[in-house]
């Protein structure tokens, strides 16, 4: 039954799981360090990076070495793009996440009121969940939950507006403003990995449906986002 | 859909990788140390001058287009060239370190530590029980001998499917069990290298996919060398791959081993242009 073949699947599978749990830690760490600003914490999301990279290196290589060996077809064959394309996504969150780790040490010492950091914190913990249903439903083969992440990108979207429009607020105090400026990146970095989330559930409907389509078209919204 | 992954909780991922890496250099122990082997059928020169290693209880295969050698190079390892009249062996075939041409070493010895199985089933007309049973009662291995067949058979992967039907025919069995059976048959009186040539090239896709996990299971236990026409069963199964050529010379063809490497560089990145062009199917 092609054991050895049918078992580094499982094994590339495994790392990919692996490396999702990884960007869970770095989000939750760049979400802390932003909120306490905590500096060394934000270089420990920083260095963490090397080991999500180790984890997509890994993976990128052994998909190499299947396809050159194994000429995987049919459902295996899906698993395997789907495989790579996750990768590469959640290598994407990792870097999002070292973005706002940096933005974080780079924060003036201004009091903006807690208003943002309960935006981030919501923006945050809704990524946080996306990831966790993305993995989730790719490793149980649940196009249920991998199509529920659209509605959940939605919240996060719509907290990015919030957020970006209590920067408008802030007024035109030079430290404000920089502050603003940076709150902007880090509010789209969240939102930026929720498309990913959600990019994650369209790999899971690929493998089950054998066809690839979008949930949302950036170019084509959606009534409800226009 | 879901599928179980068979990761055991106290490893992870990166471990297993790991263990499943084929040994670098530094960790292979060396079976066969071959130097200089040039191989001739009368003026006809098969193979010249290959230099190769076979690591114990890894899988070497041996790729190239028809005609370059591959049989004749699996057949100098265990001397069934001495058995073709009119081939001369030059050069030297080390098996743990000792010559296995030097004068005084006795070539039934060197087939019964070093089995063989050929492209073609071919067991004998008789028991399925017999043929397994011929080795060990020919070298006198006669203890437990039940118990000997059923350790072969099982390896093999073929006792479940035999053991109601031993003293049947092994010509009724179909033809991916007959090559089992000869397996079988070849790993009853306990070799410790197992030549296959061309094992599979006779058997639909299911059968052959047996083989083929049976062969990474052996490996634990044995060295294997498999010649193979289809590269994609090199590229899955082995962890070593040499690939052989022919060179052309003024009305003179001869086999040379182009490149030698893990399997993974030579489908993946191959040094020589004369492999990346066998492999990609440019040639041959
Ligand atoms: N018994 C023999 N007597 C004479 N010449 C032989 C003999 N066996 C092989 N040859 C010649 O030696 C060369 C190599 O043959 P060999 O069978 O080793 O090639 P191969 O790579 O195994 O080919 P194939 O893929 O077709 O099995 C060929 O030119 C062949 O004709
Ligand atoms: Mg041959």
């Amino acid at each position: 039954m092609r054991t050895t073949f049918q078992d580094e699947l499982a094994l590339l599978e495994a790392t990919l799981q692996e490396e999702g749990a990884l960007v869970l830690r770095a989000l939750r760490g760049a979400i802390n360090a932003l909120e306490q600003r905590d500096e060394e914490l934000a270089d420990e999301v920083i260095a963490f990076d090397d080991d999500v990279d180790e984890r997509y290196v890994r993976i990128e290589e052994g998909i190499q070495l299947l396809l050159a060996r194994q000429t995987p077809v049919a459902t295996d064959l899906r698993l395997v793009l789907a495989i790579l394309h996750i990768n590469l996504h959640l290598e994407r969150m990792a870097d999002y996440c070292v973005t706002i780790a940096k933005l974080s040490k780079l924060v003036p010492e201004v009091d903006p009121g807690p208003r943002f950091v309960e935006g981030f914190e919501e923006m945050g913990s809704r990524c946080e969940e996306m990831i966790r249903i993305a993995l989730d439903s790719f490793g149980n083969r649940d196009l249920e939950g991998a199509e529920s992440l659209v509605d959940l990108d939605e919240l996060v979207d719509r907290a990015n507006r919030r957020v970006v429009a209590r920067i408008l607020e802030l007024g035109g105090d030079p430290e404000m403003r920089e502050y603003g400026l940076r709150m902007v990146v880090v509010s789209r970095a969240l939102e930026r990995i929720g498309d990913h989330a959600v990019d994650i559930g369209e790999q899971t409907a690929y493998l089950l449906a054998a066809e690839f389509r979008e949930f949302t078209d950036a170019s084509h919204p959606s009534p409800r986002e226009a | 859909m879901a599928r179980d992954v068979t990761i055991p909780v106290d490893v992870g991922p990166a471990e297993i990788a790991q263990e499943r890496k084929a040994p670098t250099p530094a960790q292979r122990d060396v079976v066969f140390d071959i130097d200089g082997l040039t191989v001739s059928y009368g003026s006809t020169t098969a193979i010249s001058r290959v230099d190769l290693d076979v690591y114990r209880n890894l899988i070497t295969a041996v790729i190239g287009p028809s005609g370059c050698g591959k049989s004749t190079f699996i057949r100098c390892l265990n001397r069934m060239n001495d058995l073709v009249p009119g081939a001369r062996i030059d050069g030297q075939v080390l098996y743990r370190g000792q010559d296995l041409y030097a004068d005084g070493v006795d070539p039934v010895e060197v087939r019964r530590r070093i089995g063989m199985v050929f492209q073609r089933a071919n067991p004998f007309p008789k028991s399925i029980y017999d043929n397994v049973a011929w080795g060990p009662r020919v070298l006198g291995m006669k203890k437990d001998l039940d118990g000997r067949i059923e350790r072969a058979l099982t390896d093999a992967a073929l006792w479940d499917e035999v053991k109601d039907r031993l003293k049947k025919s092994a010509l009724s069995l179909s033809g991916g069990q007959q090559q089992r059976l000869c397996i079988a048959r070849a790993i009853a009186i306990e070799p410790e290298v197992l030549l296959l040539d061309e094992p599979a090239s006779a058997l639909d896709p299911i059968a052959t996919s047996a083989i083929e996990d049976l062969m990474h299971e052996l490996k634990k236990e044995y060295t294997l060398v498999i010649v193979t026409h289809n590269m994609q069963q090199a590229a899955r199964v082995a962890d070593l791959t040499a690939f052989f050529s022919l060179e052309v010379g003024e009305s003179k063809r001869t086999g040379v081993l182009v490149e030698y490497d893990t399997t993974d560089k030579i489908f993946t990145n191959p040094s020589d242009q004369r492999t990346e062009d066998y492999v990609t199917g440019r040639f041959g």
